[in-house]
């Protein structure tokens, strides 16, 4: 078969390009260490938070010297903490901080998305969605749901403060 | 319009003004301009993913399995 060296060189370019795509991949997996949200959060009762360890009082924790634990109700229509336009606590972490959210739903399917960056999970009732995150600049950030859940999802919205260090105050404003 | 062909569908030899063969063929400036989108579409992925997915902000992260 007689094959044009431009159609050669296009050939070889695309399979390089796929080569190329796979690899930057793998290198975030492996190098950057991206992960993706599985199921190895568990289950739990949703008609039971009150009476569970981790949902039964959400909010922060401090689990290491700078590590936090993070559990969130989603609950139409608001995120607790998260939610301090109806009055809960926003989320408060330092800064240079490895926090982990856990986060359920005592009802309907919704969605913990930071809006910008790839903090993003599903929020679904029974399940709890375990997500470790790296925060390492003070910032302030938003926090939506961004699965449809009911006529006031729309307004289902919270913040997200990483505070410098030296501010940080336990996370719960107390 | 319908005489340029012959019944054969090939253009008259009057028509013919050179005749190439296969590796005579050397479409240059289109290889340059899919040169170039490719190394667009690379600058963009590129972009996209270090600079869009992994440098913007917090990025989940963890141990796969």
């Amino acid at each position: 078969m007689d094959i044009h060296s431009y159609e050669k060189a296009w050939l070889g370019a695309a399979l390089v390009l796929i080569v190329f795509f796979i690899a930057t991949i793998t290198y975030g997996t492996v190098g950057a260490g991206v992960s993706m949200v599985d199921d190895s959060g568990g289950t739990v009762d949703p008609n039971n938070l009150a009476d569970h360890e981790r949902f039964g009082d959400p909010g922060v924790e401090q689990v290491g010297e700078n590590e936090y634990e993070v559990n969130v109700v989603a609950s139409a229509f608001y995120f607790n903490p998260g939610s301090d336009q109806l009055g809960f606590d926003p989320i408060q972490v330092p800064a240079n901080s490895t926090v982990t959210f856990y986060v359920t739903s005592s009802d309907v399917i919704h969605g913990f998305s930071v809006p910008g960056t790839n903090v993003n999970t599903m929020v679904i009732p029974g399940e709890v969605a375990e997500l470790t995150v790296e925060f390492d600049e003070p910032d302030t950030y938003g926090l939506l749901c961004n699965e449809y859940c009911g006529y006031d999802h729309h307004n289902m919205e919270g913040t997200v403060e990483v505070v410098p260090e030296d501010q940080y105050d336990g996370g719960d404003g107390q | 319009m319908s005489q340029s062909t012959d019944q054969h569908g090939a253009p008259p030899d009057s028509v013919i003004e050179r005749e190439l063969t296969h590796d005579e063929f050397d479409p240059i400036g289109t290889a340059v301009l899919i040169t170039l989108y490719f190394l667009i579409l690379v600058g963009m992925w590129l972009f996209t993913y270090f600079v869009e997915f992994l440098g913007n902000g917090p990025t989940v992260v963890g141990v796969i399995g």
